[in-house]
Formats: C-alpha cells, structure tokens, sequence
C-alpha cells in the first residue's frame, strides 16, 4: 500500500457531468472522497451513483468535467487506478460456468500478487461456498464471491456498488466488519447505497444525489443534528395547542389526549427547552432521526422511488 | 499476467471447439468417400459443360469436375468449408467482446487492472488459433478420406486449401469481432457480418461470369481465399496475405474503437 497523507482526496470529480444521449446521467458532479474516510453514497435508484462509479473506473467517458482517483487521470492511468482498486459492480455478473475457486483463481492471476491466504480467510467469514459452479449459486452466494474479489488484493481504495445486497444479515454484519477493518488500516471506501441504516452504521460521510446532482455531502452526524426530531412531551396538565407558538424551530404541533404533545423540531432544541421550562413536563420522549427523516428533508418527501 | 484471457477463453470454448473439430473431420471424410462412385459418372462432366456459365461459377471454375481437385472443390472448398469456418469464427468474433458485454461479465474483467487493447488482442489471438484447430480437422478429414479412397493430391495443396479457409474465417471473425468492439450487440454483430458474407460471395461467384461484375471481384474476400485455387496450386502468398492484412487491419479497428466507446452494462 502506498503512504499518503490522512485526508487527502483519493477520489475528486470537478463538474463531473455524463449524459447518454439525452438521458441524464450525473451533472456537474463536484465529489471528493478522503483518504481513510468510508463514503456513503446515498440516492434512489437511477440517481447517478452508478453512473459516478463507472466514470471513476474508465466504463464510461465523461460528457463534460474530470475525475481525478489518487490523482490520477480515470482514462490514461486507467490501469494504475484499477490495480490499487477492489470494485463490486452493481449488477454483478460472473462466469457461471466456473467455480468461486476458479474465478477467483482468475482474478488473481490477472491481477497478480494476491495471497491467497487472504483469500480463503475472507471465504470463510463470508460462508462462501467456492467449490460449486457459480450458475448454481443463489444471488446472495454470488454477491459473497463479487466481494471476495473486491478485497482481495487488499487494493487501497474499495469502490461497492450496493454491496449488502442480497445477504443474510449474519453475513450482512461480517461485511460491515470488513468495511470497518478496512477502514482501520487505512484504506478508503466508497459504498453506494440505498439502505440508509446500512450507511449510518458503516459510514462517516454521507453524499447524497438524486437526479444527477450531488445534494450535500456530510458527515453522518452533523447530518442528523440538523435533521428534523420528533418530540413527545408529556404535560402534568392539558396545555393548549398555542403554548409553544413563535418557538424557534418548532413545527407541526399536534395537541392528543392525556396532556400529550407532539411535535417536530429542526435543529437545535434549545429553544425548545426554554420555553418548556414555564410548566411541569412529566416526560420527554425523543425518537433519533434515522438517516430515512435525514432523507425525506432533503427529498422533499418524496421517496416513492428510493426502493 | 499476459495470456490469462486468452487461455480462460480457450479453455472455455475447448468442448465445444472439440465438437466442431470431429464433426469436421467426419464431415470431410465422407465427402472424399463419395469421390469414387462421383468419378465413376463421365456424364456428369458432360452435364456441366452444357449448364449456363453462371451455373459453372457455383460450382467452380475446375477444369475437370471429376478430377480431384475439381471434386473437392465442388463438394467442399466452394462453400460448405467457408460456410463452417465463418460461421465459427463469426460466433467467437461476436462474443468476444460484444457477447462478454451483454452477459455482463465485461464489466468484472475491466474493473481488473486489465486493458482492454489486450483484451480484444487476447480474445483475437484465441480466435485465431480456433480457425487453426478446425483447419488442421478439415485436413485431417481429407487426407484420412483420401487414403482410404486414393485420392491422388499431395498433402501440401490439402494444407493450403484449409489454411485459405481458416484465413477466410478469420477474416469475417475479425469482422464480427470490430463491429462488437465499435458498436456492441452480439445480434448486430453477427447480422452485419452475415450480410457482408453472403454480399461478397454473391459477388465473388457472380464475378467470374457477369462482365459488370468482374472488375469488382477483388473486392471480396472469397477472392483471395480460392481464386488463386489453393487445391490446384498451393498456396498464394499474395492472397494469403490479403486475408491476414485484411484480419489484422479488422483487429486494429476493433482495438481502437472499442478504446473509445463507453462499456454498457
């Protein structure tokens, strides 16, 4: 593995933009991975983050924009990027005529310098059966010998295209182990996603696309503060429905029986809790914003097509 | 390391390339085995020196339709071995690059640190040695037909004759292997190289009779494969190397064409 400093961009796109005819691809795309950092990629099917990845690995030209991967051009030094980097594609497609083992075998051989070792370790973890021909295999099975490949050669960045999907959450947990041990070695991931817990848990910055262009990209914590809460309060006695009225950052207030009160509240609570501070609250129940209400604010609501 | 796609491509095609190979062979030797009793008709020959020229030029240009030479050209050399090479090398050009594409398979391969000038030169260079296998069958299938009906024809002119049908073949795969690269699609791939197939032998056969036509003859492909009539006089260099120009400049095209394009998924 090469050194190079913490931080530095693995990844950098500069108004990235790829159309297929008149059928968008990505736009303008301005996304910067580090070094060490684990990238979520985040966005509805058809959103372009596919798209971003094969214009990184040399499938596709761009139609306007550049890509830099270690700082290297994606098309003249397109095989320098691709022996430094394990790839899972999207929809994978493998020889079903040969055995994980000969695939495998394959792979390595065109890539030299793998051990092997390694290899059967990963096999291991993942319960991956290599000795049955790969037309045989469930798509789980075959997703397991896609991964094995993108590790492999222990290669210092890790591009994965929707990686989880298909296994069973016992291995679905192995595979964030192994995201994490990358990442403890130094090596740099970017995972497309549509599974938001699956990128709360792995990741520590999130990018978000939808229609061809790069929303926000944030950390995974600073994202859910500035999310919107869902707040329950529990008052000794009914309030009426105007008490938290001009209260900064709070909205759709809804008054229940039982002296309940919900509401939502978008950034800071503090406000919040100044102005509670004038009646007697017996409890205050606050639900964690999962990366889905993180979502839905940037979505507009709209998430009819984030399968 | 160099060669891993060019062995994973044979070896993956070695079963079914074994099939073609001894359906070759048999094929071939049981045409020869017709020989004796198509000798033993004279009238045939009389039969074909009345039929219109046009008709002659399907059947080829021999003197001598009962000679052997004049048989196997008839019977084998004048279409059914273009026929089997192309048809083979067509299959493999098509889904070199184009077939890998749509299976999905291409897109693993070219996340390896793997270029793809090498790729198609490795896939061309497994198809070459295909059209080698089943030219060696083919005059397997001759010479042992030959001994055992005494065909008299030396060894050397049977060699020329299916080396200018593997070189034919090859021609047309290295045809249906750039029209993948270029454009992609198998179907595509393999319809265009059909239609020029048939157009240029058209041209070839209607070139020897039809006046307008005959200057055009150089044009096709069929020309350089049996217009020199490898049978008779053995190989011609100069015809042999119009074909493996004509192969090499396809491969080229295919190489820098695929380079452009974007790879679909």
């Amino acid at each position: 593995m090469e050194v190079s400093v913490l931080g530095e961009a693995v990844i950098r796109t500069h108004k990235l933009t790829k159309w297929y005819g008149k059928h968008r691809g990505v736009i303008e795309l301005d996304l910067e991975v580090r070094q060490g950092e684990v990238l979520g990629y985040l966005g509805p099917n058809g959103a372009g983050k596919t798209t971003t990845i094969r214009l990184l690995l040399d499938f596709l030209r761009p139609t306007a924009g550049r890509a830099e991967v270690f700082g290297l051009d994606p098309r003249r030094d397109s095989i320098e990027i691709r022996r430094r980097t394990g790839y899972l594609p999207g929809e994978l497609a493998l020889y079903g005529n040969l055995t994980g083992q000969e695939f495998l075998r394959y792979a390595a051989r065109l890539r030299g310098g793998v051990d092997w070792d390694f290899t059967h370790g990963w096999a291991e973890r993942l319960k991956a059966d290599l000795s049955r021909p790969i037309r045989t295999l469930s798509h789980g099975n075959k997703q397991k010998i896609g991964l094995i490949q993108a590790f492999m050669h222990r290669p210092s960045l890790l591009i994965l295209d929707e990686p989880s999907s298909g296994l069973d959450p016992l291995i679905q947990h192995e595979f964030y182990r192994m995201v994490a041990e990358a990442k403890a070695e130094g090596r740099t991931v970017l995972l497309s996603s549509h599974n938001l817990p699956e990128v709360e848990r792995v990741c520590d910055r999130v990018g978000i696309i939808r229609d061809g262009r790069l929303l926000t990209v944030e950390g995974v914590a600073s994202l859910k503060e500035r999310s919107l809460r869902r707040l329950e309060i529990h008052f000794a006695s009914a309030p009426n429905s105007g008490v938290l009225a001009g209260v900064s950052g709070v909205q759709d207030v809804e008054v229940a029986d039982g002296g309940i009160l919900r509401c939502t509240v978008r950034g800071s609570l503090d406000p919040l809790v100044k102005a509670l501070a004038r009646f007697e609250v017996i409890n205050l129940v606050s639900h964690e914003p999962t990366l889905e209400e993180v979502f839905m604010a940037y979505y507009g609501g709209d998430l009819k097509h984030a399968g | 390391m160099p060669g891993e796609v060019f062995a994973r491509t044979l070896k993956d095609q070695k079963r079914n390339l074994a099939w073609w190979a001894v359906g070759t062979v048999f094929f071939a030797v049981l045409v020869v085995l017709v020989y004796p009793s198509y000798s033993a008709v004279p009238e045939l020959e009389r039969l074909l020196e009345e039929a219109p020229p046009a008709l002659k030029a399907f059947f080829g240009e021999s003197a001598s339709i009962t000679s052997p030479v004049g048989f196997l050209n008839t019977e084998l050399f004048f279409f059914m071995v273009p026929l089997v090479f192309i048809i083979l090398a067509v299959g493999r050009g098509s889904d070199a690059v184009a077939g890998e594409e749509e299976r999905g398979t291409l897109e693993l391969l070219l996340s390896l640190p793997l270029s793809r000038r090498r790729l198609v030169l490795e896939k061309a260079a497994a198809m070459v040695i295909t059209m080698g296998v089943l030219s060696l069958a083919m005059w397997l299938g001759i010479a042992a037909g030959s001994l055992l009906v005494e065909i008299d024809l030396t060894g050397v002119y049977k060699a020329a004759a299916t080396i200018s049908g593997a070189l034919l073949g090859l021609t047309f795969g290295a045809l249906a292997l750039a029209i993948g690269a270029w454009r992609g699609g198998r179907g595509i791939s393999i319809g265009i190289s059909g239609v020029v197939g048939v157009a240029t032998y058209l041209l070839n056969v209607f070139g020897t009779t039809v006046n307008v036509l005959e200057p055009f003859r150089p044009l096709s492909p069929f020309y350089y494969y049996i217009g020199a009539e490898p049978l008779a006089k053995g190989l011609n260099l100069g015809h042999a190397g119009v074909l493996t120009g004509l192969s090499v400049i396809l491969i080229a095209l295919a190489v820098t064409s695929f380079d452009r394009r974007d790879v679909a998924k």
